[in-house]
C-alpha cells in the first residue's frame, strides 16, 4: 500500500522533467521551424540561384541554375538601392519623430487626471490604426489628388492654386502623413499602458514636493516610460524600412513614385513584375540583415544610456 | 458578390489541390473532365456557363485572376508551384516571357485546323518558330477615341496625321486653357511601342537565333522627340491614366481624346458612363500621310498550360471560345472586346456601335478598315523588364526635363543587358 503510493510520484518525477518541456515547447518549435526557419532558408537558397536560358527553340526556356553570390553583387552595386534607402531616410526623419512625439504627447495628456472623455479620446486616436493600410493610402490619395482634394479645393478657391501633394518634395510629407495618421494611435496605446503601470505614490510625492502636472510629466513620467518609447522607436524604424503599402498604392497616381521608390517595392517588382525571384530573394536577405542590424544598434544605444543613467 | 464567388472558387480549388496535389480534377478516362480557366475579361463567367451547358463532359471552372499583369505574375508563380490552371488568358506582350518560363504548351497539333479562322497577322501573334502557343481571343488595332462634341464646340478638326494632332492639340489649348487633347503618360509602354511600330520601328526582332532590340532605333527616337516636343510646349498632359484625377477630367470633358486601341470605348464607358454619346472613334493619326498601317495595342490570347492533364479538351474549349462563330460572337457582345477571329470581326461590322458612341453608326466599318491594315508586332521575352524600366526612366525624364530619347535608350540598354544575362544572343555583341 505505502509502496505503491510512493512509487507513483516517483514515476512522475522521472518522466516529467525528461519529456514534458519538449512536449510543451513542441508546437511553438514546430511552427517556428516550419513557418520561419524553413522559409528563411529557402529564400537564402533561392538567392544563390538565377533563371538562365537553357536549350534551343526560337525563345528557349529559362531554368534555374546556381550562380553563387552573383545576385548579391548586383543588389549591392545597384545605385537604386542606395537611392531608395536615401528616400526612406528622408521619409523616416519626418515620420518617426512625429509619430513618437505625438504618441507620447497624447499618452501624457490622456494620463492627466483632469482630462475628460478619456475613453472617447483614446478610441478616436486609436481608430486610424484599425483602418487597413491600403484603404488609408487610397483615402489619402483622394485627398491629395488635385481635382478630388478638399484641401486643394480650398486653396484654389482662395486663388493660390492647388497643393502639389504628390510631387517632390511635398511627396515625402504626404507619405509620412499617412504613416503618422495610422501609427500614432498604436504607439500611444503602448506608451499609455506603460504610464498606467507607474505606481501613483510617485506622483503623490512629486506633488508634495510642489511639482506641477507639466513637471511631473517631464521629470517623472517621461523617464519612466522611456523603455516603452524605445520599443516604439524600434517598431517605427522597422516599419520605415519595410514601408511598401502607401507608396505602392499611390504609385499609379503620380510620376514621382518610381517602381523602385522603396526597397520593398524593388523586391516586389523583381519577384512579380520582371520575374526575377532570385534577385528579390537576395534583396530581401540584405534588407532583413540591415533591419536586424539597425534594431540591435538602437537597442544597444538605448541600453547603454540607461546603464549610464543608473550610475 | 463577385469577390465572394472568386474567393469560394479559390477555396474550392485550394481544397481540391490539397486533396489531389494537382490542378486538374478529373475522374480519369471516360468520365467528365474539369478544367480550370483563368481570365479577366468582363462577363467571362457567362461564356463559361454556356459552354458548360453544352458540354457536360468538359466542365470549365472560371477564376478571375486579375488583369493582364497580375494574372501573368500569378500564372508564373502557380506554374512553379506545380498548380497552374489548365487554361489562362494572357496578353500578347507577356506571352513570350511565359513561353520562356515554360508555362504554355505547344498546341499546334490541336489547333492547326482553326488557323483559317484568323488573318495571318493575328495568327502570327501567338506563333513562334512555327509552334502555336495560344489562340488569339481579342485584338487591339490602334485607333483614337475622342470627344466629338467637345471638338466641335471648340472648333477643332479631327487630326489624321500626327502633325495635325499637334495643331489640334494647340487649338484645344488655345480654345480652352483648362483642357488637353490627351494625356500620354510614361506608364503606357504599349502606346509608345505601338506608335513606334507605326513609324516603322521593330522593338524586338529575331533572325538566325540572334535578337535585335530597336527601342532606341532612329524611328523610335524620333517618336520620342515628337511627343517630348508636345509635352514641352504644354500641348499634351503626361499625367497617369485612369486615376481618380484622370477619370474626373474625362467626366468633366477636360481630356478630349485617348489615342489607344479599339477596346478603349469599353474602358471609358466604365469610368465615365455619363459622357456616352459625346464620343467618336477615328483612325489613329498617321506618321506619313496616306500610310494607314497601325500596330496593335493590347489584346489577349488563351493558352493551354503544360501543367494541364487534359490538353486536348482544354484546346477544344479554347477553340470554341476564340475561333468558333459562337465564341467570337460572345467575345464581341459579352466581353465587349474586338474579336480576333475573322467571323467575330465580320459579325461586328453588322453590330450596333459601342454604347459610348451610339450615334457613330459606322464605328465597326471604320474598325474593320483599321483592322485590315495592321502590322504584326513581335514581342520579346522580357517586355516586363522594358515596361518597368521605360516607365521609371521616362517619368524621370519628364520630371527633370531631360530628353525623352534618353529614356528610350536606357530602356533599350536595360532590355539588352537583361537578355544577355539570361543567355540570349543579342545583336551588337
Amino acid at each position: 500500500m505505502t509502496a505503491s503510493v510512493q512509487a507513483r510520484p516517483r514515476a512522475r518525477r522521472t518522466l516529467r522533467p525528461r519529456f514534458a518541456p519538449y512536449l510543451f515547447s513542441a508546437p511553438a518549435v514546430v511552427l517556428y521551424v516550419a513557418f520561419m526557419l524553413v522559409p528563411v532558408g529557402y529564400a537564402i537558397w533561392l538567392s544563390l540561384r538565377a533563371y538562365r536560358l537553357v536549350g534551343g527553340g526560337i525563345l528557349g526556356t529559362r531554368q534555374d541554375v546556381f550562380v553563387g553570390l552573383e545576385n548579391y553583387v548586383s543588389v549591392l552595386t545597384d545605385p537604386e538601392l542606395l537611392a531608395s534607402l536615401g528616400r526612406l531616410a528622408v521619409y523616416g526623419l519626418i515620420a518617426v519623430p512625429l509619430t513618437l512625439g505625438l504618441a507620447l504627447l497624447f499618452a501624457l495628456m490622456l494620463d492627466v487626471p483632469a482630462v475628460r472623455a478619456k475613453r472617447f479620446a483614446r478610441t478616436a486616436i486609436f481608430v486610424p490604426y484599425a483602418v487597413p493600410g491600403v484603404v488609408a493610402a487610397l483615402l489619402w490619395g483622394f485627398m491629395y489628388l488635385p481635382s478630388t482634394s478638399p484641401f486643394s479645393y480650398l486653396t484654389e478657391a482662395a486663388g493660390w492654386g492647388t497643393i502639389p501633394f504628390l510631387e517632390n518634395p511635398t511627396l515625402f510629407g504626404s507619405l509620412a502623413n499617412i504613416a503618422i495618421w495610422g501609427g500614432v494611435g498604436f504607439n500611444m496605446i503602448i506608451i499609455y499602458t506603460s504610464l498606467r503601470g507607474i505606481p501613483t505614490e510617485l506622483y503623490e510625492s512629486a506633488r508634495l514636493d510642489g511639482a506641477s502636472e507639466v513637471q511631473i510629466a517631464l521629470r517623472v513620467k517621461v523617464p519612466l516610460v522611456m523603455p516603452a518609447v524605445v520599443l516604439t522607436l524600434v517598431f517605427s524604424l522597422i516599419g520605415t524600412l519595410q514601408v511598401y503599402g502607401e507608396p505602392a498604392t499611390l504609385q499609379p497616381m503620380t510620376r514621382d513614385i518610381s517602381q523602385t521608390w522603396a526597397p520593398l517595392m524593388t523586391i516586389y517588382r523583381d519577384a512579380f513584375v520582371t520575374d526575377d525571384l532570385p534577385a528579390a530573394a537576395a534583396s530581401s536577405t540584405v534588407l532583413a540583415l540591415g533591419t536586424v542590424l539597425i534594431s540591435v544598434l538602437v537597442l544597444a544605444i538605448a541600453n547603454r544610456r540607461r546603464m549610464e543613467d543608473a550610475k | 458578390m463577385r469577390s465572394r464567388s472568386t474567393a469560394v472558387v479559390g477555396l474550392v480549388s485550394l481544397t481540391a489541390l490539397l486533396l489531389s496535389g494537382c490542378s486538374s480534377t478529373g475522374s480519369g478516362d471516360g468520365g467528365p473532365v474539369t478544367l480550370e480557366f483563368w481570365s479577366w475579361a468582363p462577363n467571362t463567367q457567362e461564356l463559361v456557363d454556356i459552354w458548360n451547358e453544352e458540354n457536360p463532359d468538359i466542365q470549365v471552372e472560371y477564376t478571375d485572376a486579375g488583369g493582364g499583369d497580375d494574372s501573368a505574375a500569378k500564372l508564373l508563380t502557380a506554374n512553379r508551384a506545380g498548380n497552374a490552371p489548365d487554361l489562362a488568358a494572357v496578353e500578347y506582350t507577356t506571352l513570350p516571357s511565359l513561353i520562356v518560363s515554360d508555362v504554355p504548351l505547344d498546341i499546334t497539333e490541336y489547333v492547326e485546323d482553326v488557323q483559317d479562322a484568323y488573318t495571318e497577322g493575328t495568327w502570327a501573334q501567338t506563333t513562334f518558330d512555327g509552334a502555336v502557343f495560344g489562340l488569339p481571343q481579342d485584338v487591339g488595332p490602334m485607333a483614337m477615341v475622342y470627344r466629338s462634341d467637345r471638338f466641335e464646340e471648340l472648333g477643332v478638326e479631327v487630326p489624321t496625321t500626327w502633325e495635325e494632332f499637334r495643331e489640334a492639340a494647340a487649338a484645344v489649348r488655345a480654345a480652352d486653357p483648362n483642357t488637353y487633347i490627351a494625356s500620354l503618360p510614361p506608364g503606357e509602354l504599349g502606346f509608345f511601342a505601338g506608335v513606334a511600330a507605326q513609324a516603322g520601328s521593330e522593338w524586338w526582332a529575331i533572325e538566325d537565333g540572334t535578337w535585335s532590340v530597336g527601342i532606341d532605333d532612329d524611328e523610335s527616337l524620333e517618336v520620342a522627340d515628337f511627343f517630348q516636343s508636345l509635352a514641352d510646349d504644354d500641348l499634351i498632359s503626361t499625367e497617369p491614366l485612369l486615376t481618380p484625377e484622370y477619370n474626373k477630367k474625362l467626366n468633366e470633358g477636360t481630356i478630349l481624346s485617348w489615342p489607344s486601341a479599339l477596346w478603349a470605348p469599353g474602358v471609358i464607358e466604365s469610368v465615365a458612363p455619363e459622357t456616352a454619346g459625346g464620343w467618336s472613334m477615328a483612325p489613329l493619326p498617321q506618321w506619313n500621310e496616306g500610310d494607314p498601317a497601325v500596330a496593335y495595342q493590347g489584346g489577349s490570347a488563351v493558352i493551354v498550360t503544360k501543367a494541364s492533364e487534359h490538353p486536348e479538351e482544354a484546346a477544344e474549349f479554347a477553340k470554341w471560345l476564340n475561333a468558333s462563330d459562337e465564341g467570337s460572337e460572345l467575345v464581341l457582345t459579352k466581353q465587349n472586346a474586338y474579336p480576333a477571329a475573322i467571323a467575330g470581326q465580320e459579325l461586328a461590322a453588322e453590330s450596333d456601335p459601342p454604347t459610348l458612341m451610339p450615334q457613330q453608326t459606322d464605328f465597326y466599318e471604320i474598325a474593320a478598315d483599321i483592322a485590315s491594315q495592321t502590322k504584326p508586332v513581335i514581342w520579346g521575352p522580357n517586355v516586363n523588364v522594358a515596361k518597368s524600366t521605360f516607365e521609371d526612366q521616362l517619368n524621370k525624364a519628364v520630371e527633370s526635363g531631360t530628353p525623352w530619347r534618353d529614356a528610350f535608350t536606357a530602356t533599350a540598354d536595360a532590355v539588352r543587358d537583361d537578355m544577355r544575362e539570361t543567355g540570349y544572343e543579342v545583336a551588337g555583341d
